[in-house]
C-alpha cells in the first residue's frame, strides 16, 4: 500500500490548502441555506414588504399606516430618492410609501395624496396601491363635518373572506425542508468544486513527469497502482463529503426527524461516488494543473447553475434542463427536490447517477491505459 | 523607459501563450456569462398578467369584477373548479358567499382576496357607496424597475475584472530565484528587478483589461444583455478593479514560497469568495449580508465594483462612486507596498 500511504502524506502535507477550501466553501452553504429558509417563508405568507416614510402624523395618516402594517410587513427605509430606488431595485421592499405633510387636505380634495415608489411591472405594485386607494376611499366615505370615522373605516375592513385551500399531493415545503434542500443542493456544487481542486493538488504530485515515469519502470502493477490511488482519493473525498453529512446534523439536530434525512444522505453519497469517478477520469485526461483547477471551477459553478442548485429547476427554461440531463447533478437535484414515501421513489435517479458514476470511471481507466500505451 | 519597453513586449507574448491565462481571462468569463445567461434569462423579464378569476356564471359580483381591467373574469361551472384551479387558468374560484377557493398562496391570490374582501367591506361600512369614490387614484406612482438578478452579472464582471490577479501571480514568480527559472536568471543578471515588476504589472494590467472588453462585447452584442448606460464612470471601477486584481496577484505571489498552484488555488478562492459576498450566486446573499453586516460589503472590492456598476447603470446615481475609487485605490496602495516589503532587499545564498 505505499501508493495509498504517500497519497495520504501529500494529502496532510496539503492540508492548509484543504482545509482553506472546505472552511470556505462551508461558509458559502451555510450563509446560501440560511437565507433560503427566510426567502421561503416570506412567499408564503405573501405579504408585502413595504417601507413607509410619514410626514404628517395625523390621525389619518396613522391609521393608514397601522392598517399598512397589519397588510404587510414594514422594512426600514430613509426619505432618500437614490437610497428607496436601490431598496425596490434590490427587492428588499415591495414598495416605498411617501405620505406628504398636506396628506389630509388631499385625501379630502380627492387628489393624489401619497407618493408610492414601486416596480410597475410587478403585481405586487397592483396589490400596495389597491390597498392604499381602498383605504383612503373607505375614509372619504366616512368623511362628515370635517371629521373621518376612522373607527368604522378600521371594523369595516376587518371583514374578511375565506380563502380555502384545494388539498394536493405534495406536502408544502416547511422552512426545515427548505434548509435541507438547500443545504444539500448546494452540496452538491461543493462535491464538485471540492473534490477536483482538492484531489487534483494532491494527484498533480503524482502526475510529475519523473515519478511518473520512475513508476512505470516500476514492479507495480498498472491495476493496483490505480486501485490504490482510488482508494487514496475515496479516503480523501469521504472526510470531506463526511463533514458535510455531520455539519448538516450538528446543525439541524432537533429537526433531522422531521425529514426524511435518509433520503439527503444517500443522495449525496451516491453524488459524491459519481463525481470521485468524474475527477478520476479528469485526472486521466489531463496531467496540466491549471487545466484541473479550470475545470474544477467550471465544472461545479457551470452544471450547478443549469441543473437548478442557484435556481430552482422550474425557473429554468426546457432546453437548458436538456443539457443539464448530461450531468450527474440534474438528478442529484431531483432527489433532494422530490418529497418521497420510500427511497424506491428516488430509485431512478439514483440509478442515473450510479451510470455515471461507471461511465466516468471506465474512462478514466480507458484514458489511463492509453496513455500508459502511449508511453 | 526602452527596458520597460522591451520587458512589456516580451511578457505579453509570454503571457499571451499561457495557456492558464488565456483560460482564466478570456475563456472562462465568457463560458460562465453563458451559464448565468442560461439559468436567469427567465428570470431577468417581468411582465405583468391579468389575474383569472373563477366565478359562478349569472352572480351580480361578476359585474363588478368585469371592470377591474387587470382581472379576467372566467364564468365556470362548479364541478369544473377544481381541474381549472389545477391547470392554471384561474389563480382562484369565488363561491356564491363570496369566499375564495386557490390552488396555492401567491400574489395573484392576495390581490383576489383584497377585491372580493373590499366588497364585503363596502357592504359593512353601510354607507351610501356611489361608486365614484373608488374610481379616485390617492396615489402617485414612480416607477423603479427591481431587477435584482441582474447583480449577478455586474458581479461577475467586477470579479473578471479582478483577474489580472492571476497574470501578478505569474509577473512575480518571474522575478523570484526561488520560484521559476527565468527569476533565477534575473537575480543573477545586472538587469533591474523593478524594470521587469513594472513591465509585468503594465502587461498584466493592460491584458485583463483586453479580456474584459472582449467580455463585455460579448455579453453586450451575443447575449443581448445591455448593462451599461454610463461607460465613463463604468470604466473608472473596471480599470481600478484590474489594477487591484494585478497588484492582489503580486502581493500573493510574493508574500509566501508555496508552489505556483497553490498560490492560483488561493486566488480562486478569494475572488470566489468575494464574488459570492457581492451577489455573483444570487442577489440574495448581498442583501442579507446589506442587511446583518453592512460594514461587509462597503469593504468587499468586488462589492464594490459590484455595487457602483448596478447604482451608476441603473439607478443613475454617483454617490457612492467617490468613496468606492478611494476605497479602491487604498487596497492597491496597501497591496503595493506590503508587495515591496516582501520584495526589496532579498538576496539568496546560493541561486
Amino acid at each position: 500500500m505505499t501508493v495509498f500511504k504517500y497519497f495520504l502524506k501529500i494529502a496532510i502535507k496539503n492540508r492548509w490548502i484543504i482545509i482553506m477550501y472546505v472552511t470556505i466553501f462551508f461558509v458559502m452553504t451555510v450563509l446560501n441555506s440560511n437565507d433560503a429558509v427566510k426567502r421561503e417563508e416570506s412567499f408564503v405568507e405573501s405579504k408585502l414588504n413595504i417601507g413607509i416614510i410619514d410626514n404628517c402624523n395625523s390621525e389619518l395618516s396613522n391609521s393608514l399606516k397601522d392598517y399598512l402594517k397589519d397588510e404587510n410587513n414594514i422594512v426600514d427605509t430613509v426619505e432618500d430618492e437614490d437610497y428607496i430606488k436601490e431598496q425596490i431595485f434590490l427587492e428588499v421592499a415591495d414598495a416605498v410609501v411617501i405620505i406628504p405633510e398636506d396628506f389630509d387636505e388631499k385625501v379630502i380634495r380627492r387628489e393624489e395624496s401619497v407618493l408610492v415608489y414601486k416596480d410597475d411591472r410587478k403585481p405586487q405594485s397592483i396589490q400596495i396601491e389597491n390597498q392604499i386607494n381602498k383605504f383612503l376611499a373607505f375614509a372619504n366615505i366616512t368623511y362628515e363635518n370635517g371629521n373621518f370615522a376612522l373607527k368604522d373605516v378600521a371594523e369595516a375592513l376587518n371583514e374578511s373572506v375565506e380563502v380555502h385551500v384545494l388539498p394536493s399531493g405534495e406536502i408544502e415545503g416547511s422552512g426545515i425542508n427548505t434548509w435541507f434542500k438547500f443545504y444539500f443542493n448546494f452540496t452538491g456544487y461543493v462535491t464538485i468544486a471540492l473534490y477536483i481542486a482538492v484531489i487534483g493538488v494532491v494527484m498533480s504530485d503524482f502526475r510529475d513527469e519523473n515519478i511518473d515515469s520512475r513508476r512505470r519502470i516500476s514492479s507495480k502493477r498498472f491495476l493496483e497502482f490505480n486501485r490504490e490511488i482510488y482508494l487514496g482519493q475515496l479516503t480523501l473525498a469521504s472526510a470531506v463529503t463526511i463533514t458535510f453529512i455531520i455539519a448538516s446534523i450538528i446543525f439541524m439536530r432537533e429537526n433531522i426527524w422531521n425529514v426524511y434525512f435518509l433520503k439527503y444522505v444517500v443522495n449525496l453519497i451516491v453524488f459524491s461516488f459519481s463525481i470521485l469517478c468524474l475527477t478520476f477520469l479528469i485526472n486521466n485526461i489531463t496531467r496540466n494543473k491549471h487545466a484541473i483547477t479550470a475545470l474544477s471551477t467550471v465544472l461545479s459553478l457551470g452544471t450547478s447553475f443549469i441543473s437548478g442548485v442557484m435556481v430552482p429547476q422550474e425557473i429554468l427554461g426546457d432546453k437548458v434542463l436538456a443539457v443539464a440531463k448530461f450531468f450527474p447533478t440534474y438528478y442529484f437535484v431531483r432527489v433532494n427536490e422530490s418529497m418521497i414515501n420510500s427511497l424506491s421513489d428516488i430509485g431512478f435517479d439514483i440509478f442515473m447517477q450510479l451510470l455515471f458514476a461507471v461511465a466516468f470511471l471506465l474512462l478514466g481507466l480507458i484514458f489511463s491505459r492509453k496513455d500508459l500505451l502511449v508511453q | 523607459m526602452n527596458n520597460i519597453i522591451r520587458n512589456c513586449i516580451y511578457q505579453g507574448k509570454n503571457l499571451f501563450r499561457d495557456g492558464s491565462f488565456l483560460f482564466w481571462g478570456m475563456t472562462y468569463p465568457i463560458i460562465m456569462a453563458v451559464f448565468f445567461y442560461a439559468a436567469f434569462n427567465g428570470m431577468m423579464n417581468v411582465n405583468i398578467e391579468d389575474i383569472n378569476i373563477g366565478i359562478k356564471e349569472n352572480k351580480g359580483i361578476s359585474n363588478i369584477l368585469e371592470e377591474i381591467d387587470f382581472i379576467n373574469v372566467h364564468k365556470i361551472d362548479e364541478s369544473e373548479v377544481s381541474e381549472k384551479l389545477e391547470s392554471g387558468e384561474i389563480d382562484a374560484f369565488v363561491d356564491g358567499n363570496l369566499n375564495l377557493i386557490v390552488k396555492k398562496s401567491g400574489i395573484n391570490q392576495t390581490i383576489i382576496k383584497e377585491v372580493v374582501e373590499q366588497i364585503k367591506q363596502i357592504l359593512k361600512l353601510n354607507r351610501p357607496v356611489d361608486g365614484s369614490e373608488f374610481s379616485v387614484s390617492y396615489v402617485t406612482g414612480k416607477n423603479q424597475e427591481a431587477n435584482s438578478i441582474v447583480v449577478i452579472f455586474y458581479s461577475l464582471i467586477a470579479m473578471v475584472s479582478t483577474y489580472g490577479i492571476y497574470a501578478g501571480i505569474a509577473t512575480a514568480s518571474l522575478v523570484q530565484a526561488n520560484l521559476s527559472n527565468i527569476g533565477i536568471r534575473i537575480n543573477a543578471t545586472p538587469l533591474r528587478k523593478e524594470n521587469f515588476l513594472i513591465a509585468g504589472v503594465i502587461v498584466s494590467f493592460l491584458m485583463n483589461l483586453l479580456a474584459n472588453a472582449i467580455l463585455l462585447l460579448f455579453i453586450n452584442y451575443v447575449l443581448k444583455i445591455h448593462l451599461f448606460n454610463d461607460i465613463k464612470y463604468s470604466a473608472v471601477f473596471i480599470i481600478l478593479g484590474n489594477l487591484f486584481g494585478v497588484i492582489l496577484g503580486i502581493f500573493i505571489g510574493v508574500s509566501n514560497k508555496k508552489s505556483s498552484n497553490t498560490k492560483t488555488l488561493i486566488a480562486i478562492a478569494v475572488t470566489l469568495l468575494l464574488s459570492f459576498f457581492s451577489g455573483m450566486m444570487g442577489p440574495w446573499i448581498k442583501v442579507m449580508l446589506d442587511e446583518y453586516i453592512p460594514f461587509l460589503n462597503r469593504i468587499n472590492p468586488v462589492s464594490i465594483i459590484t455595487n457602483n456598476l448596478y447604482r451608476i447603470n441603473l439607478l443613475g446615481s454617483t454617490r457612492s462612486a467617490v468613496e468606492g475609487a478611494i476605497m479602491l485605490l487604498f487596497y492597491c496602495m496597501v497591496f503595493l507596498l506590503l508587495s515591496y516589503v516582501f520584495l526589496r532587499r532579498k538576496s539568496y545564498d546560493s541561486i
